[in-house]
């Protein structure tokens, strides 16, 4: 619950976004979903809302896609609806949380707080995105980086997020959800380099798990100069460990399992798309 | 032939409901409104021993702190049944003793409803934590005691031991069990398991109140049952039920979960003892929580048959947990037995033994089934287990040994609710037209041969078809009332009041069918007033099943009084006997007339403006009451067919058909909605549906998000076809349809799940973990989660 | 404090906190057809169209919308003007208990401007941020349907 007395401001500028939000107390506000989660919030003094900084464009510029930070998953999903590289976050936006939130929730929201709906950092990881962030610490991250670091919660705002079209790129994901409308249980999102039939690159990243995300470092090893051949795959995928938790339904045994299966449902889908 | 029933006529609040016109209990603001919040209680089981309230009380804004320090202790049950209720007097309104986690600490009213939540916080409050009890397995005889030495009572002879943790006692014994057990071919015994659930109305449970002009109190509240209302506050918040009028709006569903009275009395007195209107409302949190649930249950079932399928004994044994409240404990426990057994009543040896206990736990209560659901779930599998080890066809099975009309069950007299029940025949039946017209449109007799070797074979996804049949009752008989009074408008329309209780089933609807097919006048011409204690006159309520079958009965007997009185007047226009006369098309003509004769008519407006101005003046007016000497049961036959993941554990429905004999269906359309809607939530309970507690006691998944709600998105095709019979002691043939559909999914999915794996569901939900252990054969804990 | 909020075509002047929520501030303003059912944005009975597009109106804070239009139920037909989708729903018992018919009739309406022909599929997916326990949802998506026929029928577009 925020303070009745709470201040509002809205900045025309994001340098007077930065000098608002450096002050004690002062928080963004974009789609306001994560800011109405039940939780106290008595210490928030201020919203800086990011509305006028003009930040809900998406445009792709040569080879490279930027999405602002004010964009929400509704505008990337019908942005992607066309556009065959980013399929893979259309496929995870498109069935994040409902329609109605889809509206609401922002990505450089969903990427500073990683809300229980948003299904968004692992097909970014997956495509080794990267965030322009400004305030403190200001520079261009890979989102691997930023996301492992302690820059999320510190006094910055996030720009934008840039996502390069590869070639030779091929990618798919998965999101263990039983319902329609409920939390993620766990994505998997994987972006293969392959080339005459031959992984040249892999990123594989789990969210859903222990630390935020994952990324499946032996997996993608054995993949890399290898061919995905269905016993590559039983193989990888057999040896993927991931540390998932037990919730109120699920263990991390079953979990793990049904990732194991996501994943190499992933791999051969790739592998067909490969040949 | 009828005009006005067994027709899909158009809810008579439809437009105004989804245009956002109409108004719910939340929607009503007063002057100078005072804002409730609760406190609840933070352990499963503890004893206050201060509540110190000085920082709310100091708080600018606050005006009232109630908590047992100011509000008089009186025992009561928040279940809203007929007087005296059958359920246990053990719950106070602010207590010492705090019994599960959500219970009532206090309430603050303030000016804002920020400002009384923010009190909550002030407000200090000391436990002695004591050792709860969460295991309803171990509750009876255990050395925690939830109602110790309380003063806890049942208010009619009944069993109550809160000594040994138990809040009610069902047994019904008929034959010799043992006996015919031990000499039958075959026996079987197993156990299963279903969880609590949430109702989960879209509405959350709320009140408000206000001193009228003449100071007195007018609640109005998401509540079926505005009369027990009326009384429970008046016994409870100590105010004569002359100064009460309660009055139910609009209610945004209810399901069983508004048939309790939760909010009302303090409402009640913090606007009796400021003299300012007040409003309390739930969270969805606390709506999950600290209202009321379905009850969970472990049903054990022991059976004895022989070869050709014949059943020589069957043992229903139940454990109900009732939670830290005993409310509907008993009677929901006895309709376990009850509206499960009769269904194949030519079973010669049945015994039905079930008790209700007390855990540190959220409290059962009503919940649409109401103990059937609870029990089809095994009941529908031990069938389906006796046809396959016996080679009968389940459809053949049910149409054989299912009740007939013209045929009784010694369950109807041995099982009542706090006493004996009812005998009584069945009159009305459809069942085997069910079954047949439902084994036709699921594809039946094809999907069981195309899928006979699923069990058997390796693919991961697996097909396989089941079905259930049911039954379940109309109105509690020899104990539920309800009225209805009517009078004349000089145009010829009437007002129709009724105590009874449209919860969006769109009863008022169909109430107003049924006047308008007595007086052969349309819908339009039936203004309906429901549900306000001091305009409309007493009906128990909307529960059991009961207000098309109980209330519709009041309202034609009230509209042929209305009928006669018309003729009589229309007679004295006319110059022609009484029995020449009828309605018709809003005139009163002369019946049968010659070929050339003009036909000799009055209108209805004509007849009442003779009677209010000119001619031997009355009022047209009638009132009735109608009281049922049975409970007709509705039938239902439910088929499904799934596809199991056997790598995921994942159950998908493909198809869900339902054939339902309700009777007469006075609106079709609506029938068919009721059936549907319980349809999906039979299936979310199922295969979603649960509560997962923390060991202390918490609800951890206490949100739509975490619970499991099915979207549009989620549900399979379903049809739904409604296969008439006439029902006798029914308004134009109606029996009931509001819950039974919702008891098919449990028993039908399992069954399908067998015959696509081979295997047996003994726990619900089918969540995908679990059903992956039973593919597996893993041995499953003993103790539920 | 009061501001001025845009609501079905008017401007009004309502009461906000800064700390409310859309649903808050219309619904103490006297827009009670926006229901309130779980305000975790998870129900879908609050939802309003914010410049055209369906919200959670709990997930939205009053102060962030500025000039921008809100259409509650009401906004899209009433009971003396009703929208063909009101029509259906009402007609076809899609409306049982009504608590979520007006968060309902907006995502419906919403979808119909988008895509005057959906499948079933199309719309039990433009449905999937509304809850229902009453229906089943069949019925709902029956009237959605049918609007969908009877639109087109009329070569109309949505009144609004």
């Amino acid at each position: 619950m925020l303070p009745s007395n709470i201040q509002w401001f809205f900045p025309s500028k994001s340098s007077e976004a930065i000098r608002l939000i450096r002050k004690k107390g002062f928080i963004l506000h974009a789609g306001g979903t994560k800011i109405l989660e039940p939780e106290p919030r008595g210490s928030v003094k201020a919203l800086v809302d990011i509305s006028g900084l003009g930040l809900d464009y998406i445009r792709a510029a040569g080879s490279t896609v930027r999405i602002g930070a004010g964009s929400t998953f509704a505008d990337i999903v019908e942005f992607c609806r066309t556009k065959e590289k980013l399929i893979l976050l259309r496929d995870c936006l498109s069935h994040a949380a409902s329609n109605p939130l889809r509206n609401r929730i922002t990505v450089g929201g969903s990427l500073n707080a990683f809300p229980m709906w948003s299904n968004l950092y692992a097909p970014l990881l997956a495509l080794d995105a990267s965030v322009e962030i400004v305030g403190a610490r200001s520079g261009i991250y890979p989102l691997e980086q930023y996301a492992d670091s302690n820059i999320i919660g510190s006094k910055h705002l996030i720009k934008e997020v840039r996502v390069a079209e590869t070639k030779g790129v091929i990618t798919a994901a998965r999101t263990f959800r039983i319902l329609r409308f409920e939390y993620p249980i766990f994505t998997i999102a994987a972006a293969l380099g392959i080339k005459k039939q031959t992984v040249r690159s892999a990123r594989i990243f789990v969210t859903g798990v222990r630390r935020k995300f994952a990324r499946l470092v032996s997996v993608e090893k054995m993949l890399v100069n290898n061919s995905l051949t269905d016993e590559l795959i039983v193989k990888a995928c057999d040896r993927a460990s991931m540390e998932f938790v037990q919730d109120y339904r699920f263990s991390p045994a079953y979990k793990e399992r049904i990732a194991r299966l996501y994943l190499s449902e992933i791999l051969r889908e790739i592998g067909g798309a490969g040949k | 032939m009828s005009k006005y029933v067994n027709t899909s006529v158009e809810k008579v609040d439809g437009l105004a409901l989804v245009t956002g016109e109409e108004y719910y209990t939340n929607d009503f603001t007063f002057d100078g409104m005072l804002h409730i919040s609760v406190l609840h209680s933070p352990y499963p089981y503890a004893v206050i021993e201060e509540i110190d309230d000085s920082g709310a009380k100091a708080m600018e804004g606050v005006v009232e702190v109630l908590s047992f320090k100011n509000v008089r202790e009186i025992l009561y049950t928040t279940a809203g049944q007929g007087y005296p209720e059958p359920s246990p007097y053990d719950t106070v309104l602010f207590g010492k003793v705090m019994r599960f986690v959500g219970d009532n600490v206090c309430a603050v009213a303030a000016e804002t409803k920020e400002i009384a939540d923010l009190a909550l916080k002030k407000i200090k409050v000391r436990y002695k934590q004591l050792k709860p009890l969460l295991d309803f397995e171990a509750s009876e005889g255990s050395p925690t005691i939830v109602h110790d030495k309380d003063g806890s009572f049942p208010k009619i002879p009944v069993f109550h031991d809160p000594a040994k943790n138990i809040a009610a006692k069902v047994e019904a014994d008929i034959g010799q069990f043992d006996n015919a057990l031990e000499h039958s071919e075959h026996r079987l015994d197993h156990t299963f398991y279903v969880p609590y659930a949430s109702h989960c109305a879209m509405e959350p449970h709320g009140a408000v109140s206000y001193l009228d002009r003449r100071g007195r109190l007018v609640i109005s509240s998401t509540t079926q049952v505005p009369f027990h209302v009326r009384r429970i506050v008046s016994a409870v918040a100590e105010i004569p039920v002359s100064k009460i009028r309660v009055i139910k709006p609009r209610i945004g569903g209810g399901f069983g979960g508004k048939q309790e009275v939760l909010l009302e009395p303090i409402v009640a007195l913090v606007t009796w003892r400021t003299k300012r209107p007040a409003k309390l409302v739930y969270s969805r949190k606390e709506v999950f929580v600290s209202t009321r649930t379905r009850h969970q249950y472990r049903t054990r079932f022991r059976a004895g048959f022989n070869r050709d399928g014949s059943i020589e004994a069957l043992h229903l044994d139940a454990l109900e947990n009732s939670g830290a409240y005993g409310s509907h404990a008993l009677t929901v426990l006895a309709n376990a037995g009850s509206k499960t057994l009769p269904l194949l009543n030519k079973i010669p040896n049945l015994r039905f033994t079930g008790k209700g206990v007390y855990t540190n736990l959220p409290v059962g209560g009503a919940y649409r089934g109401y103990g059937a659901t609870e029990s089809y779930f095994g009941y529908g599998q031990v069938i389906d287990m006796i046809c396959e080890e016996t080679h009968n066809d389940i459809v053949e099975y049910y149409k054989k040994w299912s009740i007939k009309s013209g045929e009784t069950s010694p369950i109807f007299r041995a099982l009542g609710e706090g006493k004996e029940g009812v005998a009584m025949n069945v009159t009305s039946t459809s069942l085997n037209e069910c079954l047949d017209l439902g084994a036709r449109l699921s594809g039946w007799y094809e999907k069981r041969k195309q899928h006979a070797h699923s069990a058997a074979s390796d693919e991961r996804f697996r097909r396989g078809i089941g079905m259930a049949a049911l039954m379940q009752g109309s109105a509690i008989p020899e104990i539920d009332m309800a009225s209805a009074y009517m009078k004349m408008n000089d145009d010829g329309s009437f007002n129709l009041l009724v105590g009874a209780t449209d919860l969006g089933t769109g009863s008022d609807t169909v109430l107003a069918q049924i006047a308008s097919e007595v007086l052969d006048t349309p819908v339009e011409k039936i203004i309906v007033t429901s549900s306000d204690t001091d305009h409309t006159p007493f009906d128990k309520g909307a529960y059991a099943s009961s207000t098309t079958y109980l209330s519709g009965h009041a309202v034609k007997k009230c509209a042929e009084e209305i009928k006669r009185q018309i003729l009589v007047v229309g007679a004295d226009i006319l110059e022609l006997p009484v029995g020449e006369l009828e309605i018709e098309d809003g005139r009163v003509v002369k019946k049968n007339p010659g070929r050339n004769e003009e036909v000799p008519a009055v209108s209805l407006a004509e007849i009442c403006q003779s009677s209010l101005y000119q001619k031997r003046q009355a009022q047209i007016q009638a009132t009735a009451s109608h009281v049922s000497p049975k409970s007709p049961p509705p039938f239902a036959a439910h088929f499904v067919e799934v596809e199991v993941d056997t790598a995921t554990g994942v159950i998908k429905l493909l198809n869900y058909v339902a054939t339902v004999d309700c009777g007469t269906p006075i609106n079709p359309t609506l029938a068919e909605g009721q059936a549907q809607g319980a349809i999906v939530n039979g299936i979310s309970y199922a295969l979603f549906e649960d509560y997962h507690f923390s060991p202390q006691g918490i609800l951890l998944n206490d949100t739509f998000g975490k619970y499991g709600m099915l979207t549009a998105c989620d549900i399979p095709p379903i049809t739904v076809k409604l296969v008439a019979s006439y029902e006798e002691s029914g308004p134009f043939g109606a029996k009931s349809v509001s819950e039974i559909n919702i008891n098919g999914a449990l028993p039908a999915i399992a069954n399908a799940f067998h015959h696509a794996t081979g295997k047996r569901l003994f726990r619900a939900p089918f969540t995908p973990e679990y059903v992956l252990s039973v593919l597996e054969g893993k041995k499953e804990r003993r103790s539920p989660r | 404090m009061r501001a001025e909020f845009t609501v079905n075509g008017a401007k009004r002047l309502l009461d906000v906190n800064p700390n409310e929520t859309l649903l808050q501030v219309l619904r103490n303003g006297g827009f009670t057809e926006v229901k309130s059912g779980c305000q975790e944005g998870e129900c879908g009975a609050c939802l309003v169209l914010l410049e055209g597009k369906p919200v959670n109106s709990c997930q939205v804070l009053a102060m962030s919308v500025g000039e921008k239009r809100i259409t509650t139920v009401k906004g899209i037909g009433s009971l003396h003007a009703p929208h063909i989708l009101q029509k259906t729903f009402a007609r076809m018992g899609a409306d049982q208990c009504g608590f979520c018919s007006p968060g309902m009739v907006v995502a419906a309406y919403s979808l119909l401007k988008k895509n005057p022909k959906p499948t079933r599929e199309e719309i039990a997916s433009a449905l999937d941020g509304n809850l229902c326990r009453c229906t089943g949802y069949v019925k709902i998506v029956d009237a959605v349907a049918r609007a969908a026929e009877e639109l087109a029928k009329e070569g109309g577009e949505p009144h609004v």
